[in-house]
């Protein structure tokens, strides 16, 4: 789904509406949800992780409270209110992103990094 | 592909969330102490509150070697609430028990620590814990010799005076036998 293009950009993991790149370059993550594009350091991307995982979907289905999740990123001043199916679809894209982070992470200690 | 992810975050997720349990854990201690501290203070036993007193800094202290460690490695160190401290307390045998007891309570605390580090093969971070390990060995170890003083002296007047005057002296000194 996602616009960006760019040969220091790479794709780690698509869903349907959403997706999250890697741009070598800049060192940093680019996160295209809704039509908006995100761009994040590191420890912002993880802190913007644990948001979203802590989410609890069971209160937000429940009828008596508002079926939305308000998300602050103040690193990029913005606000941030999720659906349920929003947070279903940032919880699959960090779920995917993340296996191949690790496996990035495993390539290059096994392959890159190693000396001999 | 860089691996950016691996420069920028060194530490597990698991392991930040139990670091940061931790970070409470001796704030809420920190907290405790000056509770006792107080306690005591207002009941004349200087000493004793003089001893709380320090080991809500040694709390505090430990509180940011945690802190700024989640800090150094670039992970989330999340400053926390602190919930309601214990003020009253039935006697003065009664206020060296909760310390124990809280003592206790962190060193199972460390110990779950490690043995979360060994088990997703975090040795920097299992490094890093081998201070407090000893560290608890020392805490207990005070706590538990101040409480005997009450079991070897007694609690009545005579007995607490004498605590009072030796409390300040309890020391761990085993190590160096």
């Amino acid at each position: 789904m996602s616009q960006v293009t760019s040969d220091s950009q790479q794709l780690l993991f698509e869903t349907s509406h959403s997706s999250l790149h890697q741009c070598d370059e800049l060192e940093r993550y680019i996160l295209q949800f809704k039509g908006d594009s995100i761009h994040f350091r590191a420890c912002e991307l993880i802190t913007f992780k644990r948001k979203v995982q802590k989410i609890d979907l069971v209160k937000l289905l429940d009828s008596e409270t508002p079926d939305v999740e308000i998300v602050h990123m103040p690193h990029c001043d913005r606000i941030f209110a999720f659906t349920i199916e929003d947070v279903l679809e940032l919880k699959e894209l960090f779920a995917g992103a993340f296996t191949m982070l690790e496996l990035n992470s495993m390539i290059h200690r096994q392959l890159v990094r190693r000396p001999f | 592909m860089k691996d950016i992810l691996r420069r920028h975050s060194v530490l597990k997720d698991e392991v930040v969330d139990i670091i940061n349990k931790q970070v409470q854990m001796e704030a809420q201690s920190s907290a405790a102490y000056l509770a006792m501290a107080a306690w005591c203070d207002v009941r004349g036993y200087d000493n004793c509150a003089e001893f709380f007193f320090k080991q809500s800094d040694q709390e505090r202290e430990h509180q940011m070697k945690f802190f700024k460690y989640l800090v150094d490695m670039e992970c989330d160190a999340i400053s926390p609430a602190v919930g309601e401290s214990q003020h009253e307390f039935e006697k003065l045998r009664s206020v060296f028990e909760k310390a124990l007891e809280m003592e206790i309570a962190v060193t199972d605390s460390i110990h779950d620590m490690v043995r979360l580090c060994r088990k997703v093969g975090d040795l920097a971070t299992e490094e890093f814990l081998r201070w407090f390990v000893q560290e608890q060995i020392e805490e207990e170890y005070v706590s538990r010799r101040c409480l005997e003083l009450f079991d070897v002296l007694g609690e009545d007047k005579i007995a607490l005076g004498m605590i009072e005057e030796r409390i300040l002296d309890v020391k761990y000194d085993a190590a160096e036998g």
